[in-house]
């Protein structure tokens, strides 16, 4: 716990966001052009928040003409991602391919095994017309048993439908949809070898620690600038850093299915306002009943938070585990 | 009844054992399953999947409730409720 600091809804907030860019800069070329020996970055652009400032921060550390922005678009991307990574390489400077993984996607089939999970469950789901999502919809962060996940479909009137999934369909559904960032990665791999750079990874804080990334997919990479950043913290580099407007205004999406929900339906269940001040007093040790009072909750709900943090953090551990190979030494 | 009380309740507690991989002695009926650490949310959504093939029942929305998977003894107590129903 930082040293006499009492809990406020600001202690989140960097007091010097141009000191914390100066560090990072200084770190990511340390990494990159000294010990890892690279010449430069690519970064996988999505038009969201995070990737936009790790581009931000890759082309200030090498230079715009260092750094490679690539898009890597499949046919359940939203539209708006390509017009706003565009948008965002053009305000830096930096150079943007775009990159389609439709094909290579059904040819691993995620598609096709996804759709056939989908089926199981709602056999009149026709995946030519219509669109699907899991999430989760009632908040069980401040209870203590887990939240389940619901499939939604959406037929081509907009009539939505939606059930508990079942374990197993709810496995190869995500499991399908996860060939998505293992392919993104599989390329930025190809351009950064390429071209003799390393691959900027973009998870924030949160991702990190509560496990939101897929394993060796968007959780891969060789360098992490925003890795141990609040949400709230990597908003405040992008108003300094001058993302375009558009891209820090857009609600936090997946862009995994084809039909639209936000990160906070699929996985968090708290605004990341909330999210970040909850997980500073619990990550810092900060009493539930301080910071209860400070966020006008109860000392209760705060401790059942807290236990659900401590529980998402234990047991994503394999997440961000390397293989463990301490088995035996010869 | 009786008997098919603690019928279930073994069942329930085999298939904790068999699938957290924690030691038997340590799982009681009254144990609070999720709140110290047996199951995770992948073991809840399994669960509810076990339970509705086992016992032929049906969850819903309404029934995602602590009270309902707390413990053994919780889960018993609802398969019996939905099966009287």
């Amino acid at each position: 716990m930082p040293a006499g600091k009492a809990f406020s809804k600001d202690i989140i907030l960097f007091d010097n966001v141009n000191k914390v860019v100066d560090n990072i800069v200084e770190q990511l070329r340390a990494d990159v052009l000294q010990r890892f020996k690279r010449h430069g970055a690519v970064v996988g652009i999505s038009g969201g928040i995070d990737s936009s400032v790790c581009l931000a921060l890759a082309a200030k550390a090498f230079g715009p003409d260092k750094v490679l922005g690539i898009m890597l678009p499949e046919k359940d991307s939203s539209p708006d991602s390509e017009m706003l990574a565009r948008e965002l390489a053009a305000r830096y400077g930096v150079k943007a391919i775009k990159e389609e993984i439709t094909g290579a996607l059904t040819g691993f089939g995620c598609y096709e095994r996804r759709d056939e999970a989908v089926k199981r469950v709602f056999p009149e789901y026709d995946p030519k017309t219509w669109k699907m999502k899991i999430g989760i919809r009632q908040s069980g962060l401040f209870n203590n048993i887990p939240p389940i996940f619901y499939l939604t479909v959406i037929d081509p009137a907009g009539n939505e439908k939606d059930k508990i999934l079942p374990a197993n369909e709810y496995l190869q559904i995500v499991a399908a949809s996860n060939f998505k960032q293992r392919t993104r990665m599989s390329m930025l791999y190809y351009q950064a070898e390429a071209l003799h750079y390393c691959v900027v990874g973009t998870p924030n804080k949160h991702e990190q620690e509560q496990g939101f990334f897929v394993k060796y997919g968007d959780g891969a990479g060789d360098v992490m600038p925003i890795g141990n950043l609040y949400k709230t913290q990597v908003y405040q580099l992008a108003e300094f850093l001058g993302v375009p407007k558009g891209i820090i205004e857009r609600t936090p999406t997946t862009d995994t299915y084809s039909a639209e929900q936000t990160q906070e339906e699929f996985f968090y269940q708290l605004p990341f306002n909330l999210m970040d001040r909850f997980w500073y007093g619990f990550e810092n040790g900060y009493p539930a009943s301080e910071v209860a009072s400070v966020m006008n909750e109860t000392t209760d709900r705060v401790e059942a938070l807290f236990r659900n943090f401590e529980r998402k953090r234990k047991t994503t551990e394999y997440l961000r585990m390397p293989p463990i190979r301490d088995y035996y030494y010869g | 009844m009786t008997t098919d009380i603690a019928a279930t309740q073994e069942k329930i507690k085999n298939y904790i054992v068999q699938t957290s991989h924690a030691d038997a002695e340590k799982i009681k009926n009254e144990s609070l399953i999720f709140k110290e650490g047996f199951f995770d949310s992948m073991g809840f959504i399994m669960l509810i999947t076990f339970l509705e093939e086992e016992f032929g029942i049906k969850t819903q929305d309404s029934d995602l409730i602590e009270e309902n998977f707390e413990s053994i003894n919780a889960i018993t107590e609802f398969i019996q409720r939905k099966k009287a129903a």
